[in-house]
């Protein structure tokens, strides 16, 4: 979508007087000639003010009566208003607060100084006065507006979502980090506190009692194998217990006296296997993973929970942190009335757009203060970062003119309103160019009265119709004769140069690679092959072109551009003068050849190379 | 285990933070207005040429609605259009009001006689008209249906074409689901 970069207001007061009237010089133009229109106009001095004569005399006993009574009736108004505005007012500016100017960015209703917050506080207080609690009142802004205008989210429905989530998320997150301390701190401790060892040492017996572990081989004297067989031995112990005790060989003291023996042996033994190094993985029961083991895990201080921490730790810091950055560097001025509402931060404006714009705020300040290069730098970096943007395109041929290249202008501003078709800065130096350098007065009238359709009443308005009265009105002719500008740089009149309008045949139009460079082409004519005369190449054209071809265009130094000229142009689809390719277009002048200083030397593109 | 546990925690926060992402792209201002398929507020208006105009005795015809000022450029470029689409109109059972905003009243007559504008025109002294439309950007445009109910709402410089296709949709009590937009302008 295409909008406004620029209101028309700041059409004039972009340019400043000065640039203005370097402007005017350059093009040699009388203080009455336009550019801009004045600064002034912007600051209406105040009428000044006269002391009042009064026409009768007073005595001073009058005076002082009225006087006094003056002062009563202010005391009186003044205590009245003092005991009901202050709370009015308190009220209003309470509800105010909570609401969203919906023309600003991120401003409430209270602190906005638009037009539309005043309207919007007018309508807070008369509905307070007509008895409206303030949540009705705030009801009825998002009954019109929407739940955007308030500034404080509801507690209910789905915006209800927002207020509990960040508590739940700080709950959630307490929670964690005191689940995480306490398993870490638990994990050290499992060897040292004498409660939990016996737990543990009944978890144990239970373990002795309840799993199956194989009996290693007698070979195998390793520490585990000798648990293992103590295990599997003490095991055998409690079945005979067990036997003897059914059979009666035991009485039940002392079968349970030795039971608990025997089980309490178990546990041991249970302990120790666990405390042991993990076994090789091919002696591993897979099927009955060991509670020991598990124990075992505990009772390592955990070098990995450790290190989760920490690295948790340091990415929530980490990420506060950029949090923070990120949102207070997206906190700042609307730039514009069409910038966003939100900031910069993920607002969809990529960083490209961000430069774009800081470039372009610093050359137009480099422009305001008439540092040209650093503004053309600054635009041309704008432009590297958005190549659409009308209003650096605007700017660049506003310096161009200055600079006096006034195709090198006309083509700057036919790029912005190819991009913006009603953009007013662009339309305004369009219409200069061809009113002042190419004295196209018919062309410049249709682009003046173009922007007077769409400048709004006022300073610039009035400005454009005094250049429309002034541009003169050609009985007839579409083009005045060209008047030699009184330029002493230049090496020839200004009249030695052909110059036209280059359009494109409707039926090819849908064929135009718009990445293609236009060459203007002068021959001799009647002269052989060889070198052309001159040549203008042009970057991505935008049709309809003016184009002019002078002594600055031609190749070689010193031969004049004079006499009777072939003029030929050709769109070249790769942009190569030598190469010729299928896609290319051409287009001669039809009347060639041209006399040097003809000026409607217009040409239609209407070949298609096949 | 453990990265299944980082996956699990990844898939919790990441969209949480996705979310968060989404929401700082999007303009507050680009919700659908509530007003879409609402009772439109009823309002009287002091015509340019003195006349009164209730908004309630237009029951029983579809009602063009249109906020404008002179110093809006969008409000400019659909002027011509909105009169061409009130020629076609006028002798149906059709009104068109406009609505000025936040103008003067020289200005705004000098806007009304340049584009030749023939419909009813007034002026909203207090801004309390635009607040019950919750006009935010200029021009705006309200369609309302024979009901007095706000079938559509257009923000920005509209086109003849739409007018005339959303006025016969209004005509028959249609309300589309979400407003239009075009070039405007932030009312001041």
């Amino acid at each position: 979508m295409i909008t406004f970069h620029t209101d028309p207001k700041q059409l004039s007061s972009v340019i400043p007087a000065k640039a203005a009237l370097r402007i005017r010089t350059k093009f040699g133009l009388g203080s009455n000639s336009i550019i801009f229109p004045p600064r002034s106009f912007f600051a209406p001095s105040p009428p000044p003010r006269r002391r009042g004569k009064s026409e009768g005399r007073l005595t001073s006993s009058t005076l002082a009566i009225i006087g006094a009574l003056t002062i009563f009736l202010f005391l009186l108004v003044s205590s009245a208003i003092a005991a009901t505005a202050p709370d009015l007012e308190d009220r209003t500016r309470e509800i105010a607060t909570e609401l969203r100017c919906v023309v600003c960015q991120n401003l409430s209703v209270a602190d906005s100084p638009s037009e539309m917050a005043q309207q919007m506080r007018a309508v807070v207080r008369e509905q307070l006065q007509a008895g409206k609690t303030p949540e009705q009142i705030k009801e009825f802004f998002v009954s019109k507006y929407g739940e955007w205008v308030l500034l404080k989210p509801k507690t209910s429905g789905f915006s209800a979502l927002l207020w509990i989530l960040p508590y739940a998320a700080l709950i959630l997150g307490i929670v964690a980090a005191l689940w995480f301390v306490r398993r870490w701190s638990k994990a050290k401790k499992t060897r040292r506190e004498p409660a939990q060892q016996a737990a543990v040492t009944v978890q144990a017996q239970n373990d002795f009692l309840t799993q199956n572990l194989e009996v290693p081989d007698i070979e195998d004297t390793s520490a585990r194998a000798r648990l293992l067989r103590e295990r599997g031995r003490l095991k055998d112990e409690l079945s005979e217990l067990e036997f003897d005790f059914q059979s009666g060989k035991l009485s039940e003291t002392d079968y349970q006296t030795l039971k608990r023996e025997s089980e309490t042996k178990g546990g041991t033994v249970m302990q120790q296997l666990g405390a042991l190094p993990p076994e090789p993985v091919t002696k591993t029961p897979k099927e009955t993973p060991t509670r020991a083991a598990e124990q075992n895990k505990l009772a390592r201080p955990s070098r990995f929970r450790a290190w989760q921490v920490v690295a948790g730790g340091v990415f929530l810091l980490l990420f506060g942190l950029a949090l923070g950055v990120m949102l207070t560097q997206s906190i700042r001025p609307r730039a514009s009335e069409n910038d966003t509402m939100t900031g910069d931060f993920m607002t969809g404006t990529t960083p490209a757009a961000g430069d774009a714009r800081v470039a372009m705020n610093e050359g137009k300040q480099a422009f305001s203060q008439q540092d040209f290069p650093k503004a053309i730098d600054s635009f041309k970096k704008a432009l590297a970062a958005d190549p659409n943007n009308p209003e650096a395109h605007a700017y660049m041929g506003f310096i161009l003119i200055q600079a006096g290249h006034g195709d090198g202008a006309l083509m700057a501003f036919d790029k912005a309103l190819s991009l913006a078709p009603n953009f007013p800065m662009a339309l305004w130096g369009r219409g200069t160019v061809l009113y002042q350098d190419k004295k196209d007065y018919a062309g410049a009238r249709e682009i003046f009265e173009r922007l007077l359709k769409i400048v709004p009443p006022g300073e610039e308005r009035n400005e454009i119709t005094k250049v429309l009265a002034e541009i003169p009105t050609g009985a007839g002719e579409k083009k005045q004769p060209v008047v030699p500008a009184p330029s002493a740089s230049a090496p020839q009149p200004r009249s030695a140069q052909i110059t036209g309008t280059i359009t494109i045949d409707p039926k090819l139009k849908a064929s135009v690679d718009p990445n293609a460079a236009l060459f203007i082409i002068a021959r001799p004519a009647g002269g052989a092959a060889g070198p052309p005369l001159a040549v203008k190449k042009i970057d991505k054209p935008v049709f309809p072109l003016a184009y002019s071809l002078s002594q600055e265009n031609v190749m070689m130094q010193g031969t004049p551009f004079a006499g009777k000229i072939n003029i030929t142009v050709r769109l070249d689809k790769d942009g190569n003068a030598v190469t010729r390719g299928p896609g290319d277009m051409t287009g001669d002048y039809k009347k060639n050849p041209a006399e040097v200083g003809v000026n409607n030397a217009d040409i239609v593109v209407d070949q298609l190379t096949q | 285990m453990p990265w299944r546990r980082l996956v699990l925690i990844g898939v919790i926060i990441g969209p949480i933070l996705g979310l968060l992402a989404f929401g700082f792209t999007r303009d507050a201002r680009y919700i659908s207005s509530p007003l879409l398929a609402q009772p439109a507020t009823p309002f009287t208006i002091t015509l340019f040429d003195g006349r009164k105009l209730a908004l309630d005795e237009l029951r029983g015809k579809a009602v063009f609605l249109n906020f404008w000022a002179s110093w809006c450029p969008p409000c400019r470029a659909e002027a011509r259009d909105l009169e061409a689409a009130w020629q076609k109109v006028k002798d149906k059972n059709l009104v068109f009001i406009g609505v000025a905003l936040q103008d003067t009243d020289q200005n705004s007559l000098e806007f009304l006689k340049e584009f030749d504008v023939t419909y009813p025109n007034g002026k909203d002294e207090t801004g309390k008209i635009a607040v019950d439309y919750g006009t935010w950007g200029i021009p705006e445009s309200f369609f309302i249906d024979p009901q007095g109910r706000i079938t559509y709402k257009h923000v920005g410089s509209i086109r003849a074409a739409l007018v005339l296709t959303k006025l016969e949709e209004a005509a028959k009590s249609i309300a589309s689901a979400q407003e239009g937009k075009g070039d405007y302008s932030p009312i001041k």
